[in-house]
Protein backbone atom coordinates (compact mmCIF):
# COMPACT_ATOMS: atom_id res chain seq x y z
CA UNK A 1 0.00 0.00 0.00
CA UNK A 2 1.04 3.31 -1.14
CA UNK A 3 0.46 6.58 1.09
CA UNK A 4 1.22 9.91 -0.14
CA UNK A 5 2.68 12.34 2.26
CA UNK A 6 -0.59 14.17 2.50
CA UNK A 7 -2.63 11.52 3.56
CA UNK A 8 -0.13 9.83 5.88
CA UNK A 9 0.00 13.28 7.65
CA UNK A 10 -3.80 13.47 7.62
CA UNK A 11 -4.30 9.35 8.68
CA UNK A 12 -2.31 11.16 11.83
CA UNK A 13 -4.09 14.12 12.99
CA UNK A 14 -2.23 13.75 16.40
CA UNK A 15 0.16 15.62 15.00
CA UNK A 16 -1.17 18.16 13.53
CA UNK A 17 -0.70 21.34 15.20
CA UNK A 18 -1.71 24.72 14.33
CA UNK A 19 1.57 24.90 12.50
CA UNK A 20 2.38 22.02 10.66
CA UNK A 21 6.50 21.17 9.47
CA UNK A 22 6.19 23.00 6.76
CA UNK A 23 5.95 26.00 8.68
CA UNK A 24 8.83 25.92 10.47
CA UNK A 25 10.45 25.06 7.35
CA UNK A 26 8.93 28.27 5.95
CA UNK A 27 10.53 29.85 9.46
CA UNK A 28 14.02 28.91 8.64
CA UNK A 29 13.82 30.25 5.16
CA UNK A 30 12.25 33.69 6.22
CA UNK A 31 15.15 33.88 8.47
CA UNK A 32 17.70 33.43 5.47
CA UNK A 33 15.67 35.66 3.26
CA UNK A 34 15.00 38.43 5.88
CA UNK A 35 15.88 38.12 9.14
CA UNK A 36 12.63 37.23 10.36
CA UNK A 37 13.00 38.00 14.23
CA UNK A 38 8.95 36.48 14.58
CA UNK A 39 10.11 33.53 12.60
CA UNK A 40 12.75 33.65 14.82
CA UNK A 41 10.49 33.31 17.62
CA UNK A 42 7.83 31.16 16.31
CA UNK A 43 11.11 28.58 16.15
CA UNK A 44 12.19 29.53 19.58
CA UNK A 45 8.82 28.60 21.25
CA UNK A 46 8.26 25.33 19.56
CA UNK A 47 12.00 23.73 19.54
CA UNK A 48 14.08 25.50 22.05
CA UNK A 49 11.65 23.50 24.79
CA UNK A 50 12.13 20.02 22.69
CA UNK A 51 16.14 20.36 22.54
CA UNK A 52 16.17 20.73 25.69
CA UNK A 53 13.80 18.00 26.31
CA UNK A 54 15.87 16.04 24.00
CA UNK A 55 19.31 17.13 25.57
CA UNK A 56 17.99 15.84 28.96
CA UNK A 57 17.11 12.73 27.86
CA UNK A 58 20.35 12.21 26.59
CA UNK A 59 21.64 12.94 30.06
CA UNK A 60 22.21 16.89 30.35
CA UNK A 61 21.36 18.53 33.83
CA UNK A 62 18.52 20.98 33.38
CA UNK A 63 20.83 23.88 33.42
CA UNK A 64 23.45 22.51 30.75
CA UNK A 65 20.00 21.55 28.50
CA UNK A 66 18.46 24.82 29.08
CA UNK A 67 21.93 26.47 27.40
CA UNK A 68 22.34 24.43 24.42
CA UNK A 69 19.01 24.89 23.61
CA UNK A 70 19.43 28.72 23.73
CA UNK A 71 22.83 28.02 21.91
CA UNK A 72 21.10 25.85 19.24
CA UNK A 73 18.30 28.52 18.27
CA UNK A 74 21.03 31.10 17.89
CA UNK A 75 22.78 28.94 15.65
CA UNK A 76 19.49 28.23 13.72
CA UNK A 77 19.66 32.12 13.51
CA UNK A 78 23.34 32.13 12.02
CA UNK A 79 23.23 29.32 10.04
CA UNK A 80 20.25 29.52 8.46
CA UNK A 81 21.44 30.04 5.12
CA UNK A 82 22.38 26.68 5.20
CA UNK A 83 19.44 25.22 5.65
CA UNK A 84 18.18 23.64 2.01
CA UNK A 85 14.21 22.11 2.50
CA UNK A 86 14.82 19.86 -0.16
CA UNK A 87 17.61 17.61 1.66
CA UNK A 88 16.42 18.06 5.40
CA UNK A 89 13.26 19.12 7.43
CA UNK A 90 13.97 22.41 9.69
CA UNK A 91 12.93 19.55 12.95
CA UNK A 92 16.11 17.59 11.28
CA UNK A 93 18.09 20.09 10.54
CA UNK A 94 18.04 21.58 13.91
CA UNK A 95 18.18 18.01 15.19
CA UNK A 96 21.97 18.20 13.74
CA UNK A 97 22.64 21.60 15.19
CA UNK A 98 21.62 20.78 18.47
CA UNK A 99 23.85 16.90 18.09
CA UNK A 100 26.74 19.46 16.96
CA UNK A 101 26.63 21.75 20.05
CA UNK A 102 26.27 18.60 22.61
CA UNK A 103 29.15 16.82 21.16
CA UNK A 104 31.22 20.11 21.22
CA UNK A 105 30.27 20.92 24.75
CA UNK A 106 31.01 17.33 26.02
CA UNK A 107 34.57 17.74 24.22
CA UNK A 108 34.31 14.74 22.62
CA UNK A 109 36.42 14.88 19.71
CA UNK A 110 35.69 17.77 17.43
CA UNK A 111 32.99 18.60 16.15
CA UNK A 112 34.39 20.23 12.40
CA UNK A 113 34.57 17.04 12.01
CA UNK A 114 30.50 16.87 11.80
CA UNK A 115 30.65 20.10 10.26
CA UNK A 116 30.02 18.86 6.94
CA UNK A 117 26.48 17.51 7.94
CA UNK A 118 25.16 21.20 7.77
CA UNK A 119 26.88 22.23 4.75
CA UNK A 120 27.50 19.41 2.66
CA UNK A 121 23.35 19.74 2.40
CA UNK A 122 23.75 23.19 1.34
CA UNK A 123 25.53 23.60 -1.80
CA UNK A 124 25.95 20.27 -4.43
CA UNK A 125 23.17 19.43 -6.45
CA UNK A 126 23.56 16.02 -4.62
CA UNK A 127 23.45 13.01 -7.19
CA UNK A 128 20.26 11.00 -7.44
CA UNK A 129 21.78 8.70 -5.07
CA UNK A 130 22.94 10.39 -2.86
CA UNK A 131 20.01 11.61 -1.03
CA UNK A 132 17.55 10.19 0.43
CA UNK A 133 14.18 11.87 -1.41
CA UNK A 134 11.13 11.95 1.73
CA UNK A 135 13.78 12.87 3.99
CA UNK A 136 13.02 16.36 4.20
CA UNK A 137 9.38 15.56 4.68
CA UNK A 138 8.89 14.96 8.71
CA UNK A 139 5.72 14.11 8.73
CA UNK A 140 6.38 10.86 6.54
CA UNK A 141 8.99 10.41 8.08
CA UNK A 142 6.89 10.70 11.52
CA UNK A 143 4.57 8.43 9.62
CA UNK A 144 7.32 5.86 8.16
CA UNK A 145 8.30 5.35 12.08
CA UNK A 146 5.16 4.31 13.02
CA UNK A 147 5.09 1.51 11.05
CA UNK A 148 8.47 -0.17 13.37
CA UNK A 149 7.50 -2.93 15.68
CA UNK A 150 8.15 -1.41 19.13
CA UNK A 151 11.23 -3.49 19.30
CA UNK A 152 12.79 -2.15 16.39
CA UNK A 153 11.48 1.35 17.32
CA UNK A 154 12.89 1.01 21.09
CA UNK A 155 16.66 -0.01 19.77
CA UNK A 156 16.75 2.74 17.25
CA UNK A 157 15.67 4.89 19.61
CA UNK A 158 18.07 3.89 22.43
CA UNK A 159 20.86 4.85 20.07
CA UNK A 160 19.91 8.02 20.32
CA UNK A 161 19.90 8.59 24.30
CA UNK A 162 22.60 6.46 25.25
CA UNK A 163 26.22 7.41 24.65
CA UNK A 164 27.38 3.14 24.95
CA UNK A 165 28.33 0.92 23.25
CA UNK A 166 25.56 -1.68 21.34
CA UNK A 167 26.53 -4.47 23.81
CA UNK A 168 25.60 -1.81 26.73
CA UNK A 169 22.38 -1.44 25.16
CA UNK A 170 21.88 -5.30 24.73
CA UNK A 171 22.55 -5.34 28.70
CA UNK A 172 20.12 -2.80 28.95
CA UNK A 173 17.39 -4.25 26.88
CA UNK A 174 18.09 -8.38 28.11
CA UNK A 175 18.60 -9.50 24.63
CA UNK A 176 21.64 -10.68 22.65
CA UNK A 177 24.16 -8.08 21.44
CA UNK A 178 23.09 -9.16 17.51
CA UNK A 179 19.42 -9.10 18.28
CA UNK A 180 20.21 -5.56 19.00
CA UNK A 181 21.89 -4.90 16.16
CA UNK A 182 19.35 -6.75 13.50
CA UNK A 183 16.31 -4.81 15.36
CA UNK A 184 18.39 -1.45 14.44
CA UNK A 185 19.31 -2.74 10.83
CA UNK A 186 15.72 -4.20 9.79
CA UNK A 187 14.08 -0.71 11.48
CA UNK A 188 16.43 1.35 9.54
CA UNK A 189 15.83 -0.49 6.47
CA UNK A 190 12.24 -0.72 6.91
CA UNK A 191 12.07 3.52 7.24
CA UNK A 192 13.98 3.62 4.05
CA UNK A 193 11.55 1.54 2.17
CA UNK A 194 8.43 3.23 3.11
CA UNK A 195 10.16 6.96 2.96
CA UNK A 196 11.63 6.33 -0.50
CA UNK A 197 8.59 3.88 -1.61
CA UNK A 198 6.36 7.04 -0.53
CA UNK A 199 8.12 9.68 -2.59
CA UNK A 200 7.99 6.73 -5.64
CA UNK A 201 11.80 7.08 -5.81
CA UNK A 202 12.67 3.45 -4.92
CA UNK A 203 10.74 2.00 -8.26
CA UNK B 1 33.54 -12.09 6.48
CA UNK B 2 32.67 -8.41 5.90
CA UNK B 3 32.32 -7.47 2.04
CA UNK B 4 30.13 -4.73 2.20
CA UNK B 5 32.36 -1.67 1.93
CA UNK B 6 30.63 0.84 3.94
CA UNK B 7 29.53 1.26 7.80
CA UNK B 8 26.72 -1.12 9.06
CA UNK B 9 23.32 0.36 9.49
CA UNK B 10 23.58 0.45 13.23
CA UNK B 11 26.89 2.46 12.81
CA UNK B 12 25.28 5.05 10.47
CA UNK B 13 22.52 5.55 13.11
CA UNK B 14 24.70 5.97 16.04
CA UNK B 15 26.79 8.06 13.86
CA UNK B 16 23.97 10.12 12.93
CA UNK B 17 22.46 10.20 16.24
CA UNK B 18 25.93 11.99 17.66
CA UNK B 19 26.84 8.83 19.81
CA UNK B 20 29.46 7.31 18.17
CA UNK B 21 33.11 7.27 19.69
CA UNK B 22 34.93 10.10 18.31
CA UNK B 23 37.43 7.97 16.58
CA UNK B 24 34.40 5.78 14.81
CA UNK B 25 32.66 9.56 14.18
CA UNK B 26 36.33 10.52 11.83
CA UNK B 27 36.51 7.42 9.76
CA UNK B 28 32.74 6.93 9.39
CA UNK B 29 32.56 11.15 8.21
CA UNK B 30 35.88 10.40 6.28
CA UNK B 31 33.46 7.30 4.47
CA UNK B 32 30.13 9.61 4.12
CA UNK B 33 32.44 12.24 2.74
CA UNK B 34 34.16 10.04 -0.02
CA UNK B 35 30.60 8.01 -0.91
CA UNK B 36 27.98 9.97 -1.30
CA UNK B 37 26.04 6.91 -1.70
CA UNK B 38 26.12 5.86 1.63
CA UNK B 39 24.98 9.09 2.88
CA UNK B 40 21.24 8.45 2.59
CA UNK B 41 21.57 6.13 5.79
CA UNK B 42 22.78 9.36 7.77
CA UNK B 43 20.20 11.44 6.49
CA UNK B 44 17.85 9.16 7.41
CA UNK B 45 19.45 9.09 11.29
CA UNK B 46 19.13 12.85 11.35
CA UNK B 47 15.73 12.65 9.63
CA UNK B 48 14.55 10.11 13.00
CA UNK B 49 16.68 12.30 14.94
CA UNK B 50 14.34 15.35 13.97
CA UNK B 51 11.15 12.72 14.46
CA UNK B 52 12.39 12.38 18.12
CA UNK B 53 12.75 16.37 18.30
CA UNK B 54 9.23 16.76 16.93
CA UNK B 55 7.72 14.16 19.24
CA UNK B 56 9.54 15.64 22.50
CA UNK B 57 7.46 16.29 25.21
CA UNK B 58 9.03 19.82 26.11
CA UNK B 59 10.73 21.31 28.80
CA UNK B 60 9.40 24.96 29.30
CA UNK B 61 12.65 26.93 28.97
CA UNK B 62 13.54 29.49 31.94
CA UNK B 63 11.01 32.70 31.95
CA UNK B 64 13.12 35.41 28.95
CA UNK B 65 15.03 32.85 27.73
CA UNK B 66 13.00 34.14 24.34
CA UNK B 67 13.55 37.78 25.09
CA UNK B 68 17.44 36.83 25.85
CA UNK B 69 17.87 34.93 22.61
CA UNK B 70 16.10 37.78 20.25
CA UNK B 71 18.48 40.27 22.28
CA UNK B 72 21.41 38.06 21.21
CA UNK B 73 20.60 37.91 17.67
CA UNK B 74 22.39 40.45 15.91
CA UNK B 75 25.73 40.15 18.05
CA UNK B 76 28.21 38.58 15.62
CA UNK B 77 29.12 34.64 16.63
CA UNK B 78 32.36 34.18 18.28
CA UNK B 79 33.83 31.26 16.39
CA UNK B 80 31.67 30.32 13.50
CA UNK B 81 34.69 29.91 11.40
CA UNK B 82 37.38 28.35 13.40
CA UNK B 83 40.98 28.41 12.06
CA UNK B 84 42.72 25.25 10.84
CA UNK B 85 45.18 24.55 13.22
CA UNK B 86 49.02 25.38 11.54
CA UNK B 87 49.48 21.02 10.92
CA UNK B 88 46.47 20.24 9.63
CA UNK B 89 46.36 19.05 5.64
CA UNK B 90 43.89 20.68 3.68
CA UNK B 91 44.02 18.32 1.00
CA UNK B 92 42.52 15.64 2.89
CA UNK B 93 38.71 14.93 2.96
CA UNK B 94 36.56 17.88 4.49
CA UNK B 95 36.09 16.06 8.31
CA UNK B 96 39.72 15.35 8.69
CA UNK B 97 40.88 19.11 7.47
CA UNK B 98 40.49 20.84 10.75
CA UNK B 99 42.53 18.74 12.68
CA UNK B 100 45.85 18.74 14.34
CA UNK B 101 48.28 16.28 12.84
CA UNK B 102 51.00 15.16 14.65
CA UNK B 103 54.55 14.18 12.50
CA UNK B 104 54.82 11.57 9.75
CA UNK B 105 57.23 8.54 11.42
CA UNK B 106 58.67 5.89 10.02
CA UNK B 107 56.84 3.08 10.93
CA UNK B 108 58.84 -0.02 8.89
CA UNK B 109 59.19 -0.84 5.71
CA UNK B 110 57.31 1.59 3.18
CA UNK B 111 55.05 2.35 5.89
CA UNK B 112 54.41 5.85 7.49
CA UNK B 113 51.97 6.75 10.54
CA UNK B 114 51.25 10.15 11.74
CA UNK B 115 48.10 10.53 14.71
CA UNK B 116 45.39 12.52 14.32
CA UNK B 117 45.20 14.91 17.67
CA UNK B 118 41.13 15.37 19.41
CA UNK B 119 39.04 12.68 18.86
CA UNK B 120 39.60 9.73 21.47
CA UNK B 121 37.97 7.91 23.43
CA UNK B 122 39.51 5.70 26.22
CA UNK B 123 42.46 3.74 24.45
CA UNK B 124 40.41 4.40 21.02
CA UNK B 125 42.42 7.16 18.61
CA UNK B 126 42.44 8.29 15.14
CA UNK B 127 45.61 7.44 12.90
CA UNK B 128 46.63 7.94 9.15
CA UNK B 129 48.61 5.09 7.69
CA UNK B 130 50.46 5.58 4.27
CA UNK B 131 51.50 2.50 2.68
CA UNK B 132 53.71 2.01 -0.30
CA UNK B 133 52.52 0.38 -3.27
CA UNK B 134 53.50 -3.40 -3.55
CA UNK B 135 53.52 -3.23 0.28
CA UNK B 136 52.21 -6.68 1.92
CA UNK B 137 51.42 -6.81 5.19
CA UNK B 138 52.80 -9.95 7.07
CA UNK B 139 50.28 -12.40 8.87
CA UNK B 140 49.25 -10.79 12.00
CA UNK B 141 46.68 -11.35 14.44
CA UNK B 142 44.67 -8.37 16.63
CA UNK B 143 42.00 -7.66 18.24
CA UNK B 144 39.49 -4.60 19.08
CA UNK B 145 37.78 -2.53 17.02
CA UNK B 146 39.34 -1.63 13.88
CA UNK B 147 37.56 0.56 11.35
CA UNK B 148 39.56 1.80 8.13
CA UNK B 149 38.95 4.10 5.70
CA UNK B 150 40.87 4.74 2.36
CA UNK B 151 41.25 7.93 1.43
CA UNK B 152 43.58 7.34 -1.76
CA UNK B 153 45.34 4.21 -3.11
CA UNK B 154 43.67 1.21 -3.01
CA UNK B 155 44.56 -2.05 -1.32
CA UNK B 156 43.62 -5.72 -1.72
CA UNK B 157 42.86 -9.19 0.37
CA UNK B 158 40.97 -12.05 -0.06
CA UNK B 159 37.72 -10.04 0.40
CA UNK B 160 39.22 -8.16 -2.64
CA UNK B 161 39.72 -4.73 -3.11
CA UNK B 162 39.59 -1.70 -1.27
CA UNK B 163 39.76 1.31 -3.03
CA UNK B 164 39.36 5.18 -2.35
CA UNK B 165 36.31 5.74 0.27
CA UNK B 166 35.93 1.76 1.29
CA UNK B 167 35.46 1.30 4.95
CA UNK B 168 36.70 -1.63 6.56
CA UNK B 169 35.90 -3.32 9.55
CA UNK B 170 38.50 -5.75 10.58
CA UNK B 171 37.12 -8.83 11.35
CA UNK B 172 39.17 -10.10 15.02
CA UNK B 173 38.55 -13.67 14.00
CA UNK B 174 40.30 -13.50 10.36
CA UNK B 175 43.55 -12.97 9.58
CA UNK B 176 44.92 -11.49 5.94
CA UNK B 177 47.24 -10.45 3.94
CA UNK B 178 47.04 -6.92 2.52
CA UNK B 179 48.67 -5.84 -0.21
CA UNK B 180 48.61 -2.32 -2.36
CA UNK B 181 47.92 -2.48 -5.68
CA UNK B 182 48.08 1.24 -6.57
CA UNK B 183 50.48 2.73 -8.25
CA UNK B 184 50.67 5.72 -5.43
CA UNK B 185 50.78 4.80 -1.94
CA UNK B 186 47.80 3.97 -0.44
CA UNK B 187 46.89 6.14 2.15
CA UNK B 188 44.20 5.39 5.23
CA UNK B 189 42.41 6.80 7.87
CA UNK B 190 41.91 4.39 11.08
CA UNK B 191 40.38 4.19 14.73
CA UNK B 192 42.34 1.99 16.66
CA UNK B 193 41.44 0.67 19.89
CA UNK B 194 44.22 -0.31 22.58
CA UNK B 195 47.88 0.19 22.99
CA UNK B 196 49.11 -2.94 20.83
CA UNK B 197 47.52 -3.49 17.41
CA UNK B 198 47.26 -1.17 14.76
CA UNK B 199 44.24 -0.83 12.64
CA UNK B 200 42.95 -2.73 9.65
CA UNK B 201 44.93 -5.46 7.70
CA UNK B 202 47.63 -3.20 6.76
CA UNK B 203 47.94 -2.12 10.58
CA UNK B 204 49.10 -5.57 10.99
CA UNK B 205 52.39 -4.95 9.88
CA UNK B 206 53.02 -2.30 11.98
CA UNK B 207 52.91 -3.73 15.35
CA UNK B 208 56.21 -4.93 15.86
CA UNK B 209 57.57 -1.98 15.05
CA UNK B 210 55.12 0.90 16.75
CA UNK B 211 53.81 1.38 19.64
CA UNK B 212 50.99 3.83 19.56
Amino acid sequence: MVMHATQAAHHHPRNRAVTTSRDFDDCVLRIAADRDREAFATLFDHYAPRVKALLMRSGSPAAAAEELAQETLLSVWRKAHLFNPERASSAAWIFTIARNLRIDSLRRGDASVYAADLSLAADEPAQPDAILSGAQDAELVRAAMRTLNPDQARAIEMAFFHEQTHTQISQALGVPLGTVKARIRFGMMKLRAFIERDVGGAA
Amino acid sequence: MSLRRQPSEERLLAYAAGTLSAPEAVVVATHLALKPETRPWADLGRAVGGALLDEAEPVPMDVGARDAALALLDTPAANDKPIPPESADLSLPEPLRGLPLGPWRWAGPGVHVRNVIGPRDGDCRVVLLRIAPGQCAPRHTHGGVELTCVISGAYTTEDGVFAQGDFEEADPKVTHQPRVISEEACLCVAALDGQIVLPGRLGRLLAPFVKL
